[in-house]
């Protein structure tokens, strides 16, 4: 957004008690090649603005891709007409006091810049990876891709904030299925898992061309492998599965928007309810999670969020002990609750809501090998695959795609269709041991859904493997 | 909006060069989004959106630029003129699509259902004064939905439509709750009450002692609502022509003729109610209905056109992604005013939710109990249940294990908006399902 531009739409912002205006330009990359063929490359281009206003008690947004002056003004226009009509109709009113001036940017640092690279030099290192997936008979779908994203946000109200922010990142993704006796297995890098704020050396650093092999000899063994066997045992979960399961029993259920009700007719709620901050031990004392806005490369670090609130570390949960919700600024005064930078919007399109940012395990004291080596009977999983969970967070079941049993301390065999089940009240207090810095993975997933109208968006996790007792443990049919 | 499109694309293909084709899908809606909870509003604006992607293609190579847009003429003519020459200069660098395929043969028509009938300041007042002393939260969508396509060749087809959807859910202060909706294009004042006056019948039932199962096998009804979650299931590939050949689809199986479902169980893809788009992003006319299993039979896959070059088969004008828009499974004869008498002792199923595949190879799927879930004894409410996760076969639930299907449909329209308003739909009976799996 260039300063010409700015200046022309600073004097739009209306006399009303507040104003905002959003701007959001969003590109997007994607390319692909799936079983040896380049697939259409696609780019796309939004640009956009959203109008918030609170006014006399009413609440209203305007929302549009015309960014023409006559375009801004109907979405104040709109935005007005919504804050009228909603006046003491409003499930609360904010404090808008408490609402401050805030200057300031933030800017991902890429090393190597995605527009360097052509495109044809992208599609054909896509192309390499398929040959390397492709290196055994058996495998029956292959593919990989890359995703880059980056999101220019300007926020200006009528406090005279002033906040810009650039957020870049990139997914990569590989696919490899083997097939044996009608049995499919697949393995995959980046699906869920491996998005991070980093420049396109990062896909220098993974080799995808060295991960497609050893992808494709798993998918092969597993399809040959037994099915994992029904028990309670010890599991170690491995960072690319940890990452999902701190989202989804500890970030959702923390979120306040969802302790408040608001999502209770589409996400769901929480186990978690208000008398519970402070009080509650959430699990064992190895447990230590924080909204962490600070890290860098990590998917959802940023200075400020999308209500202009400046971001900072916090712990949620210390020492076990559930200490503050994940719940911005306004939505932590209906509570009257300490807040985090947490009020996120997919895009121009969608208000903010209360949504994670980046909710970190923190490391502990165990490297990966001693965790392994303490393990009598167990199993490792990895990567996720399927996640079921109930509407308040409780009873969860999730898939990996890869399970190898562990006997006296040392990897004894890979099983397929792992899957555990549980009850987040009950699992994180048999968390046993955390590993260390040096195992610790920083990750993110670019595709949380959440919210009415829906919204989908990218947060991080970063986390080290974990080893869980007493877990319930299962196979396929 | 009609005329802004065809004068935009007309501006695009009169700068084409030679042997360049370009094809144009057009998207836009204008929304209001209410957003509700405890009975008044949480969030409430309108969203105003329009986008257009281009495809070139250029010596059967193909680039695809998606550009948010304006609507203002001028604006988007550079905007767009500057995508054209980008897609121009980059195209050459790609090596040929040996699976593009797009239609060449003309065929172009319009569906226009506008109405302008929508209040949604006045739906809201509504809302609002009818739902006074309940707990009620949910999302209402209001407003047109547009789709256009046209081609450099010289097809044109247009899609507009002006629809609201309530979705939304009731709760007690025990915390039970009751699921509802209500879409249509225009309000009645009066449905919208019969339907409130229905949740609060169901709300009183349910505000009863919790009764907590075990895990177990249980008999069950599963509603309309609940089904098509185990029916959206199958549309995550089990349909596709594409994942039943690289083994993706969780009814793999059954397409190689190895499993089949009860020979009461008919699925088709159905467009005849007109809710979704006639027409193909590459410009392909769609059947107005393709048998995908019949009497539990696989017979059909949704076979997009790069899957048929890819394959060498007919294509069926489907989407890239090969899922059903508007799934349509035949009734049956249980009666739908004695579902209970019919289901006499088990468990009446509203809602499913959170779905997941447990083993996606065989067809297995998790998910859990969600909004009005009651126990039934000698065919009468006991009371409500715990939430409960299942853990089950498509094979069982639509084969094996299925008791019947109800002699009604529900017509159910996905509330779904991320990005953009929905535009699915689906049309599925209640089933009465034995030895339905509940493991936690």
């Amino acid at each position: 957004m260039k300063d010409n531009f700015i200046n022309l739409v600073k004097p739009l912002l209306p006399k009303t008690d507040y104003c905002s205006f959003r701007f959001v330009s969003k590109y997007t990359n994607i390319i692909s090649a799936t079983r040896g063929v380049v697939e259409p490359v696609i780019t796309s281009e939004d640009d956009g603005l959203m109008v918030t206003i609170f006014h006399n008690g009413g609440f209203g947004y305007g929302a549009t891709s015309n960014l023409t002056q006559q375009g801004i003004l109907q979405a104040v226009e709109s935005a007005k007409e919504w804050a009228d009509f909603s006046k003491n109709k409003l499930t609360y009113r904010p404090n808008l006091s408490k609402l401050k001036n805030q200057t300031g940017s933030y800017y991902t640092e890429e090393e190597d810049n995605w527009s360097k690279v052509s495109m044809k030099d992208k599609a054909d290192y896509l192309l390499s990876v398929n040959k390397a997936l492709k290196s055994q008979p058996t495998i029956s779908n292959w593919g990989a891709s890359m995703r880059f994203n980056k999101i220019e946000t300007l926020f200006m109200d009528t406090n005279d904030s002033h906040v810009r922010q650039k957020i870049s990142y990139l997914l990569p993704q590989i696919i490899a299925s083997a097939e044996h006796k009608k049995e499919i297995q697949t393995r995959t890098f980046g699906g869920h898992a491996h998005a991070r704020q980093i420049g396109y050396d990062f896909i220098d650093q993974i080799n995808m061309v060295q991960k497609a092999k050893i992808l494709a000899e798993e998918a092969v063994e597993l399809s040959k492998s037994p099915n994992c066997s029904d028990k309670i045992t010890n599991a170690v979960i491995a960072p690319d599965q940890m990452i999902l399961q701190i989202h989804e029993s500890i970030g959702h259920p923390l979120e306040l928007d969802r302790i408040l009700g608001d999502e209770r007719n589409y996400a769901g709620s929480s186990f978690v309810t208000p008398e519970m901050f402070g009080k509650y031990q959430y699990g064992s004392k190895l447990l230590n999670i924080t909204f962490n806005p600070t890290l860098e490369s990590e998917l959802a670090s940023y200075n400020y969020d999308d209500d202009g609130t400046n971001a900072e570390k916090k712990y949620l949960i210390k020492d076990g002990l559930l200490v503050r919700p994940i719940g911005g600024l306004f939505s932590s005064q209906r509570l009257d609750l300490d807040h985090v930078a947490c009020s996120r919007a997919s895009n121009w399109n969608r208000p903010p809501i209360d949504r994670m940012g980046n909710i970190n395990l923190e490391p502990g004291e165990d490297s990966f090998e001693d965790i392994i080596s303490s393990v009598e009977d167990g199993i490792y999983l990895q990567t996720n695959n399927s996640w079921s969970i109930d509407d308040k967070r409780n009873k969860f079941q999730f898939g990996c795609e890869k399970g190898t049993l562990i006997k006296n301390g040392k990897f004894a065999g890979v099983v397929k269709n792992p899957s555990y089940r549980g009850i987040t009240e009950s699992f994180w207090q048999n968390l046993s041991k955390v590993g260390n810095s040096e195992s610790n993975n920083i990750l993110g997933t670019s595709n949380c859904g959440k919210g009415e109208p829906n919204q989908t968006i990218f947060v991080g996790h970063s986390t080290p493997a974990c080893l869980f007792e007493n877990v319930d443990v299962f196979g396929g049919v | 909006m009609k005329d802004y499109f065809q004068k935009i694309s007309h501006k695009l293909f009169n700068s084409l060069e030679k042997n360049e084709i370009l094809i144009l899908n057009f998207d836009a809606e204008k929304t209001d989004f209410v957003r509700f909870n405890h009975a008044k509003i949480r969030q409430a604006g309108n969203v105003n959106q329009a986008t257009l992607t281009l495809n070139l293609i250029f010596k059967r190579k193909t680039l695809t630029s998606v550009i948010r847009l304006s609507t203002d003429f001028g604006k988007d003519s550079l905007l767009l003129l500057r995508t054209l020459y980008y897609l121009r200069r980059e195209i050459p660098e790609l090596p040929a699509d040996p699976y593009l395929m797009y239609e060449r043969n003309i065929n172009s028509f319009e569906n226009d259902i506008t109405s302008n009938k929508l209040d949604a300041y006045a739906m809201t007042g509504n809302i609002i004064d009818s739902c006074n002393m309940l707990d009620m939260v949910g999302i209402l969508s209001s407003g047109t939905i547009i789709k256009g396509f046209t081609s450099s060749l010289g097809q044109f087809n247009w899609h507009e439509s002006e629809s609201f959807n309530f979705d939304w859910s009731m709760y007690t202060e025990s915390g039970k709750a009751i699921k509802q909706n209500y879409s249509d294009q225009e309000w009645s004042q009066k449905r919208f009450t019969d339907l409130l006056s229905e949740s609060k019948e169901k709300l009183k039932v349910i505000d009863n002692k919790e009764i907590i199962l075990e895990p177990g096998k249980y008999r069950v009804y599963l509603s309309p609502s609940a089904l098509n979650e185990i029916v959206d299931m199958l549309s995550w590939g089990g349909f596709s022509y594409k994942a039943n050949k690289i083994g993706s689809s969780p009814l793999h199986l059954m397409e190689k003729g190895e499993r089949s479902f009860s020979k009461i169980v008919s699925f088709s893809e159905n467009l005849s109610n007109g809710i979704s788009p006639k027409f193909h992003s590459d410009g392909f006319i769609k059947p107005e209905k393709t048998d995908l299993i019949v009497n539990g039979k696989y017979i059909n896959s949704l076979v997009s056109p790069r899957s048929a070059l890819e394959y060498s088969v007919n294509h069926n004008a489907a989407e890239y992604y090969e899922s059903p828009v508007s799934i349509h499974l035949n009734k049956g004869l249980i009666n739908s005013n004695k579902i209970l008498e019919t289901l006499k002792d088990g468990i009446y199923i509203s809602n499913l939710w959170y779905l997941n595949f447990s083993d996606r190879n065989n067809g297995r799927v998790t998910g859990l109990t969600r909004f009005g879930c009651f126990m039934v004894e000698n065919g009468e409410y006991k009371g409500p249940i715990n939430t409960m996760r299942f853990d089950e076969t498509v094979y069982n639930v639509f084969g094996d294990k299925l008791v019947g299907l109800t002699d009604k449909s529900q017509l159910l329209m996905d509330s779904g908006t991320y990005d953009e308003r929905s535009t699915y739909s689906s049309t599925i009976p209640g089933a009465i399902v034995e030895d339905f799996k509940m493991t936690l």
